[in-house]
């Protein structure tokens, strides 16, 4: 491992964290953040604000009565989930090792941060312009390092994977809809500028 | 359905509505993933392995589906089983949706 990566697996099992004071502090601070938005959600029951809906996805894009049950069963589990990882990120955000729970957890909240964070800066598929005077610049960065470690942690976590299992590959099942120029989104609508 | 066993068949407009109440049941459901902007390209694929057992190869073609075409069909199975791996994937921050295609 070059030394040089702030995250990389450890010889003695989980993962070596190497990160300067200013991005320790970083990643203590940003989950009480979005910890506090989450608790504007209150027991999850009620819909999600436009901000936070990449982190409750739909599931039944066409079939409202459907997406309803689903959203009852799964939302306040799912907060419970983000919940707990973004305290185990601002825990353990001082520590030198994690161990594979804690990275898991790591993984989880900076991916929350960064759909939190990406989805306020509209982010798209071209890198937006955001100049240092512009009121987004700091959420702009912060985005930008995130991307950073949560790569560099997707690095180490895929050196820990387990081998496939036998046979998985094969039970994917064909696309049913063939090639679609550009790719339908999610609700059923082209994408933009697409033909 | 439970309990018809013993009673009388029904007309024949009955049985073919439940024939094909059937077939809709046990079509299986596929589990789509979504393009977005933010999720990155190595955790799409790094997800698609360590939820499914996927290989790397086959992972690595699904996320680029995923980012070329707007969407790649990752699992089926019937809708129960379906509806809990795109709860594993939304835990993940994908955006998964259950299809039952026509």
């Amino acid at each position: 491992m070059s030394p040089r990566r702030r995250i990389s697996r450890s010889r003695r099992g989980g993962f070596d964290v190497r990160l300067p004071p200013d991005e320790r502090a970083l990643l203590a601070a940003l989950p009480g953040q979005l910890e506090g938005v989450l608790d504007g959600l209150g027991d999850g029951s009620s819909t999600p604000p436009e901000a936070l809906r990449r982190l409750f996805p739909v599931a039944y894009a066409r079939d409202g009565e459907a997406e309803a049950a689903y959203s009852a069963l799964v939302r306040q589990e799912l907060l419970e989930h983000r919940r707990e990882a973004l305290a185990v990120l601002a825990q353990t955000a001082a520590t030198s090792h994690l161990d594979d729970e804690e990275a898991a957890a790591w993984l989880g909240a900076l991916n929350d941060l960064r759909l939190v964070l990406g989805t306020a800066l509209e982010v798209s598929e071209e890198p937006p312009e955001i100049a240092p005077d512009d009121p987004r610049y700091g959420d702009w960065v912060c985005y930008s390092y995130l991307s950073f470690i949560q790569g560099e942690l997707v690095d180490a976590l895929d050196g820990s994977l387990p081998p496939p299992t036998p046979g998985a590959d094969d039970e994917v099942p064909d696309d049913p809809w063939g090639e679609l120029p550009g790719g339908l989104r999610w609700d059923g609508t082209m994408r933009p500028g697409q033909p | 359905m439970a309990g018809s066993a013993g009673t009388s068949p029904g007309t024949t407009i009955e049985r073919e509505a439940s024939t094909d109440t059937l077939d809709v049941a046990e079509r299986p459901w596929l589990v789509v993933v979504w393009n977005d902007p933010i999720n990155l390209m190595t955790y799409v694929t790094y997800v698609l392995q360590k939820l499914f057992g996927y290989s790397r190869e086959k992972a690595t073609k699904l996320m680029l589906d995923v980012h070329h075409k707007g969407r790649a069909v990752v699992a089926s199975g019937p809708r129960e089983r379906a509806e809990n791996d795109v709860s594993r994937l939304h835990r993940c921050g994908l955006w998964a949706t259950l299809e039952q295609p026509e």
